[in-house]
């Protein structure tokens, strides 16, 4: 009788810890991203000297993402890539204004896992890409379409602008794929070290680029069939 | 006479670590249950419970959580393996280009 009970508490327990979930279902990452796109408008312009590309203009991106496990080994969630510039252009009118540049990747992946060995996961992850550009320039205030024109000019434009509101950015979307192959390492059931290697092919078109409601050219940039790798910190929230 | 003033119990149980409710909650449901905002309270415990002599019980709800993470990703389930050799031969077919055009 005594042995029943044990193995009646043994079977609950194991019972109980099939119904529980099991991988982190709510997990937020942050990281980073490396890959190597060729800025062709900003790097070989020769009216606007833009400031020198390096690692951390050209080719870090900063990560982070929140995952959702709806379905066993398979979590949906949303990524973002984010390529940041500063600096200081010399344009017309303004001797020193400030251009920042960012260049978002968002990503909306579905991901699917498996454990190898108890610490160690391998995941496939396939996302369609949202993509936006986005340059900002500081401008004096009589001035600024003059300045704007000089810049747009410099990617290929022929000064598109008349005059120019309060809000002046430059902003093109475009779509995209994504494929990455990753290994996760689990320091503990909440926190693990992402790895992942793979590739992301963007449909970008310089064409697209408007700045209020002007359609104009932008800088071109070759950000097609890239490979990319990203190493993140992930903590299961629940 | 304050706990007659106040109407509460001036006696303070004192509960032995290894008996908490949040341990009860790690062994069955495992540690990813416990809220976050709880989580330093069950660090706190888990290192009491140990030096209480409990050793063997935390051991056991770490060992079983692993247990209960990796019993359940081990194996995919229904389309995700296809979805994922897809997202495999996809990458394969990539890289494998890549170095194509670049040789």
């Amino acid at each position: 009788m005594k042995s029943q009970i044990q193995v009646l508490i043994f079977c609950s327990a194991i019972w109980i810890g099939e119904l529980t979930p099991a991988q982190p279902n709510l997990s937020l990452d942050l990281g980073l991203g490396f890959y190597q796109p060729t800025l062709t408008g900003f790097d070989e312009n020769e009216s606007v000297p833009f400031p020198a590309g390096g690692i951390l203009n050209r080719n870090l991106l900063l990560n982070w993402g929140i995952y959702y496990e709806f379905f066993s080994n398979a979590r949906v969630g949303y990524t973002s890539f984010t390529s940041i510039e500063f600096g200081k252009l010399g344009l017309i009118n303004s001797a020193e204004s400030v251009f920042r540049r960012t260049i978002r990747y968002r990503l909306f992946p579905l991901e699917t896992f498996f454990r190898w060995r108890p610490k160690i996961e391998l995941n496939f992850t396939l996302s369609p890409i949202w993509g936006r550009g986005r340059i900002t320039v500081d401008t004096s205030p009589g001035d600024k379409a003059e300045d704007w024109n000089f810049l747009l000019n410099s990617f290929g434009s022929s000064d598109p602008m008349d005059e120019m509101g309060t809000t002046d950015a430059m902003l093109v979307d475009w779509l995209g794929y994504a494929g990455m192959i990753g290994f996760r390492f689990y320091f503990s059931s909440r926190i693990g070290l992402d790895a992942k290697m793979g590739f992301m092919n963007n449909y970008y078109n310089n064409e697209n680029w408007r700045i209020q409601t002007v359609k104009v050219t932008g800088p071109a940039m070759t950000i097609t069939k890239i490979p990319i790798f990203s190493i993140k910190v992930i903590y299961g929230l629940k | 006479m304050s706990s007659l003033l106040f109407g509460q119990n001036g006696e303070v149980e004192d509960i032995h670590p290894c008996d908490d409710p949040l341990l009860k909650i790690a062994q069955l449901e495992g540690i990813k249950s416990i809220p976050i905002k709880d989580m330093y309270r069950f660090k706190k415990l888990m290192k009491s419970c140990e030096e209480q002599g409990g050793g063997k019980q935390i051991e056991q709800i770490i060992y079983r959580d692993w247990e209960r993470d990796f019993r359940r990703a081990k194996l995919m389930d229904s389309w995700t393996s296809t979805f994922s050799i897809c997202v495999f031969l996809v990458a394969i077919y990539y890289f494998a280009g890549l170095v194509l055009a670049t040789t």
